[in-house]
């Protein structure tokens, strides 16, 4: 733990880290801020910043984009009324009534602290599991494994309230695509239909941005065209003061901040959640305990506390599974383990083991960064309604040819910004009849994983299904996973009694 | 009611049986090894019945989002939706052909126009400045070689690159 702590402030505070950490701050909160951008996209887009620098600084880059477009979410929910990230939406219920009592400069002053609290405990929470967990993996064989995959999609389907086999369907679809191209195991050319392009298989990074960037682009020319844009509505005429709350206020949310921190932590680790779980369920959890529930919505501190503690230490949490078992925790931390895989680095339990440079530095980046966002957030909050002036018929645009580059520069070829292109455009009827882009990404991802394991257990047995899957871990993981499966299925066969009552 | 639902439910259906045969071409599985075609199959397999299931579902509800009414149809053929696809799609496919300054300069003049921007003037200093800016931050810093294009195009690359290369610091 110390070690890490030493390692990763010695990668991260040499000067041109430190400076490219700082930017990444910078154009965190401000990506973050900016409604449409949501913390995916913020990462996908400072993707080709990241091509050219060492994999150990890239990744502590990317970490501080993510962490602060999280927090950046937060200032456009108190002062407009308007989550500039999905996980900031409950900031909204008592940030901005908050602000309209003339009381901005404080709720960001809580906000800002929270997020960097709920940051904080979550860096030293994945520095202290991860290397634990990666050791537990590394015990594993191709079948735990193949379990641990499966269980990194299953938890997707439980976690979603919408419809279930569509989830799946999304997941399933995901798993199909990673198989396209030459079989790892054998050479033989899958779904290719003779094409040489296709032989390499399908490039997540423009499918990724493609689904985080264009397909956000599409969504927001339909909201406009229909007259739903943000209209940005100021409580306070773009002047407010920056209050940090005092240690007695500060003390008096204490507990929340605790609970909200463990709780966003843990919502973080399980893959397929995220932030906006974290926050939402934070939020609703903070309520139910509360002392004062009826006060929840009318604009307290608990409320924002609860909501930015807990997506801004689902960010850490997130990178527990990606850095311990090479499994993303979120959409976010599935660019950066693409990002990490274009350099050439191994994902898996053995990264901790024998490259820590590189959760040493997602540590100090997560450090340095959740220091040093309360400050940048700070001075960039007094400016924010001129960046927010910035009109969508500008930042669209520009968003697209910033996909456009980063798809481009990642083998130097217009055949994966036309791959970009499709997949935003597959995206945006996929989300618009409620399929699921995390799960499909999710899937994408953990299919080579799934399917090199499954065969190699099975080769290892000597071809006997029972050999291959019957140690206890791969069995009590994929009884798990049927039950996450099961869960949300059988739930819905149920008949409702809310409903009947 | 035809929706737009179902119709997406039976394309994927339809993709995933063509599929699942397909792949079963190459399957070289031993008795101790599985072959290529196992893991795609148990995927299509598992998706197939999903689909099925939805699409009986789907039909049987009746509450399919998005009908496909004439109307609705019609709506798409002139919806910004559509624009904002072919503009994409298009700067996709001629940018190989004439690099990356020209089209980023007109694809953010053209969206700029759908997203509502009416000012001529706006829409010119934008589509530079910013053209520009990416331009500088990714060819000359970040040491991005953008897409030069063909023919004249190529030409106009290589001289702005001449141009960036005399910038000291570049």
């Amino acid at each position: 733990m110390l070690n890490t702590l030493i390692s990763g402030l010695q990668i991260v505070l040499t000067p041109s880290t430190f400076v490219l950490i700082f930017a990444g701050t910078v154009v965190g909160v401000i990506f973050g801020a900016l409604p449409g951008v949501s913390a995916s996209m913020a990462v996908a887009l400072a993707l080709p910043f990241a091509y050219k620098m060492n994999g150990v600084i890239a990744i502590a880059f990317l970490c501080s984009v993510y962490c602060a477009s999280i927090t950046g979410g937060g200032i456009t929910a108190i002062l407009f009324k308007i989550p500039g990230t999905p996980s900031s939406a409950p900031t909204t219920f008592d940030g901005y009534p908050m602000a309209q009592r003339g009381e901005a400069g404080k709720a960001l002053g809580y906000s800002l602290v929270a997020s960097a609290i709920g940051g904080l405990i979550a860096a030293f929470a994945m520095a202290i599991v991860s290397g634990p967990l990666a050791a537990v993996a590394l015990k594993f064989g191709p079948g735990e494994l193949f379990a641990v995959a499966m269980l990194g999609l299953s938890v997707l389907t439980c976690l979603d309230n919408g419809n279930v086999i569509k989830t799946l369907v999304s997941g399933l679809l995901g798993l199909f695509l990673a198989t396209i191209g030459m079989d790892p195991q054998t050479g033989v050319a899958r779904f290719t239909w003779g094409s040489t392009t296709l032989l390499s298989g399908v490039e997540m990074i423009p499918v990724m941005i493609g689904l985080f960037a264009v397909t956000e682009v599409l969504k927001q020319t339909v909201k406009r065209a229909k007259g739903k844009g943000n209209d940005m509505e100021s409580t306070s005429g773009g002047k407010f003061k920056t209050a940090i709350p005092n240690m007695k206020e500060f003390f008096a949310v204490k507990w929340v901040m605790l609970r909200s921190s463990v709780l966003g932590t843990v919502v973080g680790i399980l893959p397929g959640a995220g932030a906006t779980i974290a926050s939402f369920l934070s939020y609703t959890v903070e309520k139910k305990v509360s002392k004062y529930p009826e006060k929840f919505g009318t604009g307290i501190a608990d409320g924002i506390v609860a909501s930015e503690c807990a997506n801004n230490a689902a960010t850490g949490g997130a990178m527990v599974p990606l850095l311990a078992l090479g499994i993303p925790g979120g959409n976010a931390a599935a660019i950066m383990m693409s990002a990490l895989v274009l350099k050439g680095v191994q994902v898996g339990p053995l990264l901790v083991k024998s490259q820590p440079d590189y959760l040493s530095s997602v540590f100090g980046s997560m450090l340095i960064t959740n220091i040093i966002m309360v400050f940048v957030a700070l001075a960039i909050a007094k400016v924010f309604a001129k960046i927010l002036a910035i009109p969508y018929s500008i930042l669209g645009p520009v968003i697209i040819m910033l996909a456009t580059i980063g798809s481009f520069a990642l083998k130097n070829s217009t055949g994966d910004v036309v791959l970009m292109v499709a997949s935003g455009i597959i995206g945006y009827l996929f989300v618009s009849l409620g399929y699921s882009s995390a799960a499909l990404v999710l899937g994408l991802v953990l299919g080579v994983m799934c399917e090199e394991n499954l065969r190699r257990a099975y080769q290892i047995a000597n071809g006997s299904w029972a050999g291959a899957l019957n140690s206890p871990i791969t069995i009590v993981l994929l009884l798990v996973c049927a039950a996450m499966i099961l869960f949300p299925i059988i739930k819905g066969a149920l008949p409702d009694k809310k409903a009947k009552s | 009611m035809l929706t737009l639902d179902l119709i997406f439910n039976v394309v994927l259906l339809a993709g995933a049986i063509y599929c699942f045969f397909f792949i079963g071409s190459v399957d070289n599985a031993t008795s101790t090894e599985l072959g290529a075609a196992f893991w795609p199959r148990l995927i299509l397999g598992i998706m197939i019945v999903l689909l099925a299931v939805g699409l009986v579902n789907t039909i049987r509800k009746k509450n399919g989002k998005g009908p496909v009414t004439g109307e609705a149809i019609a709506g798409f053929f002139r919806s910004k939706l559509l624009v904002g696809i072919i503009i994409c799609a298009a700067a996709a496919l001629i940018l190989p052909q004439i690099g990356f300054i020209p089209t980023c300069f007109l694809f953010l003049i053209a969206y700029g126009i759908l997203l509502g921007e009416k000012r001529p003037v706006v829409l010119l200093i934008t589509g530079v400045v910013a053209t520009l800016v990416l331009y500088i931050i990714f060819q000359g810093p970040l040491s991005i070689f953008l897409p030069r294009g063909n023919g004249f195009f190529r030409n106009f690359a290589l001289f702005m690159e001449n141009i960036l290369g005399m910038i000291p610091g570049l």
